[in-house]
């Protein structure tokens, strides 16, 4: 049993002094509160509820045109009645025209030139040219079946390049000789 | 009645000596031009009603800092609640009720009260009350040492005179748990104050 009996305890609790005074006044903390002008405090939760809204909103509407046009339109970047020119050249490129267009005065000159060379150095040069052309012949063969083929491509263009050579060289040849001094 | 609304705005000061005991139908005035936004009739309930907010939230807390804070606080809170006061009670015992909800929802939001019970330990009489004298203070230091829980029955239900189930509702507890922290207080004070050599 306790000393101090619940009685005694009550009485003494119920001495003790129920209003007690702040040692300051707290009235202007109080005034100072209550007279602010009220911010609401769903402005926060609002702008925050809005800017969700407005994300799910946008995701929502682009992934909805996104689905609804999913063939998207062939954007024109040129003129429909551009015509467009290969690249490259392959099995359809009709190379030989351009290079009878381009060669056509070499031809006419290497004919000439060759009238004037000897039999012996005239079948050497048709040995030479007929290789070519044979050459030309078999890439050509290979492009048909792989016209896109880029080594291909440039093979033919190189053996079209020896066989002008050759022809321009032999025009040269009867012009050195012609131009010689020492003769 | 009349000759209260009369009263001018300066006499609002605020070394205006605190109201005792309202007369209930000039309270009942001040409240319903405070519910009209009219802060000078709530500075007047301020007055009337600081010490008794004031010193609940003492005894709850033990701390003059904390205590302080607890009673603007629960004033303000009570400023913006007014129109919800319908009447049922007293305005004291309704602003009790916001003052003891201040109180318990400052403790749940903070480690004050660990901080408190460190305090109360090293400044000893300093948070004890003028107005105890001689045993009181003695009873006043070892309300302020009980735990949180018997200390918060104890102040309600022995100091302040509210009935277990109003205590209970006050501090979301039931009326036996009420019962329960009593007991508990009461014998952790009489083995403190038996050390003391308690008279009264």
């Amino acid at each position: 049993m306790n000393a101090i009996d619940d009685d005694k305890l009550s009485k003494a609790a119920s001495e003790l002094a129920t209003e007690i005074s702040p040692e300051r006044d707290l009235w202007p903390g109080i005034e100072e509160a209550i007279n602010k002008p009220k911010r609401s405090r769903w402005t926060p939760m609002l702008a925050q509820a809005a800017a969700v809204v407005l994300i799910v909103g946008a995701s929502s509407l682009l992934t909805y045109v996104a689905v609804k046009y999913d063939n998207p339109a062939v954007v024109e970047v040129a003129p429909a009645n551009l015509v467009f020119e290969r690249a490259a050249f392959g099995g359809e490129y009709t190379f030989a025209s351009v290079y009878g267009r381009a060669g056509g005065d070499v031809e006419a000159r290497f004919v000439r030139e060759m009238a004037k060379l000897s039999p012996e150095a005239r079948e050497g040069v048709e040995l030479s040219l007929s290789v070519m052309r044979q050459a030309i012949d078999d890439i050509s063969q290979a492009l048909e079946k792989d016209p896109n083929n880029a080594f291909l491509q440039k093979l033919l263009v190189e053996a079209y390049s020896n066989e002008l050579a050759l022809k321009n060289r032999v025009g040269r040849v009867t012009q050195r000789v012609m131009a010689r001094k020492d003769i | 009645m009349g000759a209260l609304l009369a009263v001018p705005a300066s006499d609002y000061s605020p070394q205006m000596a605190p109201l005792k005991r309202p007369e209930l139908t000039d309270e009942a005035e001040w409240i319903a031009r405070a519910q009209r936004s009219d802060s000078n009739a709530f500075e007047r309930l301020y007055r009337m009603h600081i010490d008794r907010v004031y010193g609940l939230c003492l005894r709850m807390t033990g701390n003059v800092s904390e205590a302080e804070d607890c009673a603007q606080e629960a004033f303000i809170q009570a400023w913006s609640k007014l129109d919800r006061f319908r009447g049922d009670s007293t305005f004291g015992t309704w602003l009790h009720r916001i003052a003891v909800n201040t109180v318990l929802g400052r403790i749940r939001k903070s480690k004050r009260e660990q901080d408190r019970i460190q305090l109360v330990a090293e400044q000893g009489a300093r948070l004890v009350t003028v107005a105890d004298t001689g045993d009181l203070r003695d009873l006043s230091e070892a309300i302020d040492r009980l735990p949180e829980g018997a200390r918060h029955v104890f102040v309600l239900q022995a100091v302040y005179g509210y009935s277990h189930e109003e205590t209970g509702d006050m501090l979301n507890i039931a009326a036996g748990t009420s019962k329960a922290q009593l007991h508990r207080a009461r014998r952790l004070l009489a083995q403190q104050l038996q050390e003391q050599g308690f008279e009264s």
